[in-house]
């Protein structure tokens, strides 16, 4: 009943347009108040309690650090890089979009982010040099969606602080299954480069490769700086975040010089609007978890799916279906505040390893991304091409079957989520 | 002096977030390179991000910033939209009336109980006290909006998830400078 009543009036919410992060608040306020025995006072502290959560703290950092890469000239660098790598094969430039697009996620948590990086210079490339614009635009609507699997992950820190597990540990995990999708991806850019002859960039020579990676290397060392740093304990991924942020500061302004001083406070604020987006989101879903917990809803829905006696692979089928729908309706940081409470009993109940169900939250939410009606890389990469939405969704659908095989991978076999963290032991 | 008062909230956002980021950035420097480190740090990095947000809720009203779903509306004819969202902006209003009045009672709390923060000599009443205040900030945009839906505009909470979006999650003022 109570449970029913919040879900209601949630999704109605949801429905008439009421922002999303009100409509959480709104649901979790009028059901406390009406079946709950918690005061507005302690739903408003639990509301700023959000805040002084510590691993939240990256989620500012990351998005500040994306901001001064995005607009600093780290992504161009990346691209050229790629591209002297592998782009004197068949479909090279395709290759190099879906490499360089790897190597922004693992600088930055947002696939948007990535989709914006990569997209804005590449798409424009692969056409001038003889590539179908739709086939362009699904490579880098998809490769973008790597940016929330290769760590680091927005989704991740918001994941594990809700959850309390380990951040470093999910970045690490997410390593191996970023390789994977990278992988799949790859070789399906080779089939098609083959069926249907895609041309060849002309191929770099040794020099040129040595020089395009030392220009790409100041933003590269990123990666080392945040994975180095949190495996071997230097800092914590809230800290690895700030240093990020400064050093991508740093480098855009003294390096690079893409971006002067005047610009800073621009992207400060532009950084500052996305943060606050997120932050209004998962401070509610803060209270909503709250609600959830206090009113023992997830113990009742444990008890139920428990109850079903359904096996582990069925579960994880529901699951993934489950995930998948509500991606297709939300976007992925929002689908994981809202859900997890719910499912993370139900998944421990079920002996199912929180790293895992971390990952597999996330592919999950990647193929949310880029299937209609509210896919956040559709609308990106439609802005980012300038198509309409419906060819992009015509573009990118031929990939759903290339992200689909990978979630089933990832979904059955926990190897390649745990195989990294567990070698490393964290 | 609407002007004014909103270069002020751009400037204190960016000043905030700054401020943060430099505090957990240095205090990473200090543990390395001098082995101490700033006992009020962390607090006044979570009280400045507290800040950041809570103030930040209106702005983002004001710039279209905060997601909603507009599947459903999108395809309402035009007067029952109008209705749908003048009916979503009361929503709004309610919430933030009802977190406002959590809120105030939250402080009055703090301020009888008269604790400073843990680390920093400040109360903590003082420190929460941006809580009603960006709820108080929250109302008079929705005011605002509603405002707006009443004279005909359907599209004041819309933001989120349409074509803007790309602006959103990936700033690109950069740009501008190869633009020139």
């Amino acid at each position: 009943m109570t449970a029913a009543f919040l879900l209601l009036v949630l999704f109605v919410l949801l429905l008439i347009g009421v922002p999303v992060a009100i409509s959480l608040g709104f649901a979790s306020i009028t059901t406390m108040l009406l079946f709950g025995n918690q005061s507005l006072l302690s739903l408003a502290q639990k509301f700023f309690h959000t805040m002084h959560v510590y691993p939240l703290l990256a989620v500012p950092f990351f998005i500040l650090a994306g901001a001064f890469m995005t607009t600093g000239g780290v992504a161009k660098r990346m691209i050229d890089f790629a591209n002297a790598i592998v782009g004197h094969y068949r479909g090279g430039l395709a290759m190099a979009a879906l490499l360089a697009s790897a190597f922004f996620a693992a600088v930055s948590g947002s696939a948007p982010a990535t989709v914006v990086a990569v997209g804005s210079v590449m798409i424009v490339g692969m056409v001038n040099s003889g590539y179908s614009k739709s086939f362009s635009a699904g490579v880098i609507c998809n490769a973008g969606t790597l940016g929330i699997l290769i760590p680091p992950s927005l989704v991740m820190v918001v994941y594990g602080a809700i959850t309390e597990s380990s951040i470093g540990k999910l970045f690490i995990a997410g390593i191996v299954p970023g390789m994977v999708m990278t992988i799949a991806m790859m070789a399906t850019i080779m089939i098609i480069a083959k069926r249907q002859d895609l041309p060849r960039q002309p191929k770099a020579d040794f020099g040129e490769v040595v020089k395009s990676f030392k220009e790409a290397s100041w933003g590269l060392m990123l990666i080392v700086i945040i994975l180095g740093g949190i495996y071997a304990g230097l800092f914590t991924p809230t800290e690895a975040a700030a240093v990020s942020a400064v050093y991508a500061f740093f480098i855009a302004v003294f390096v690079y010089k893409d971006i002067g001083f005047k610009q800073v406070p621009t992207v400060l604020v532009d950084a500052a609007k996305i943060t606050v987006m997120l932050m209004f989101i998962i401070a509610n879903a803060f209270m909503f978890a709250f609600v959830l917990t206090t009113l023992q809803i997830p113990q009742m829905a444990s008890e139920f799916i428990v109850g079903l006696g359904l096996p582990v692979w069925g579960f994880l089928l529901v699951l993934n279906l489950m995930l998948l729908a509500a991606g297709n309706f939300m976007e992925p940081t929002s689908v994981v505040l809202i859900l997890t409470p719910i499912i993370f009993p139900i998944a421990m109940e079920m002996g199912i390893d929180p790293i895992h169900l971390g990952v597999l939250m996330v592919v999950n939410m990647q193929i949310g991304l880029v299937t209609p009606p509210v896919g956040l890389n559709l609308f990106v990469t439609a802005g980012v091409a300038k198509m309409s939405l419906e060819d992009t969704v015509r573009a990118s659908l031929p990939w759903l079957g290339v992200l689909l095989i990978v979630l089933m991978l990832i979904t059955y076999i926990p190897w390649f989520s745990l195989v990294l963290p567990n070698a490393i032991g964290l | 002096m609407r002007v004014l008062f909103e270069r002020v909230e751009e400037g204190m956002l960016a000043f905030l977030l700054a401020l943060m980021t430099l505090l957990t950035f240095i205090q990473v420097v200090l543990r390395y390179l001098f082995n101490t480190g700033l006992l009020w740090s962390l607090e006044a990095t979570t009280y400045s991000f507290a800040a950041l947000v809570v103030i930040g809720m209106s702005y983002g009203i004001r710039t279209k910033s905060h997601i909603a779903v507009d599947m459903l509306t999108k395809k309402l004819p035009k007067k029952i939209r109008n209705a749908v969202t003048l009916f979503a902006v009361v929503i709004c209003l309610i919430y933030t009336g009802l977190m406002f009045f959590g809120a105030y009672d939250l402080v009055s709390r703090l301020f009888d109980l008269g604790n400073l923060a843990r680390d920093i000599a400040v109360p903590k009443w003082l420190l929460t006290l941006t809580l009603p205040i960006g709820f108080l900030l929250l109302a008079f945009r929705f005011i605002e909006a509603g405002v707006q839906v009443i004279k005909g505009d359907s599209e004041v909470l819309l933001t989120g998830i349409h074509e803007d979006k790309e602006q959103l999650l990936a700033p690109q003022s950069g740009n501008q400078r190869d633009q020139k």
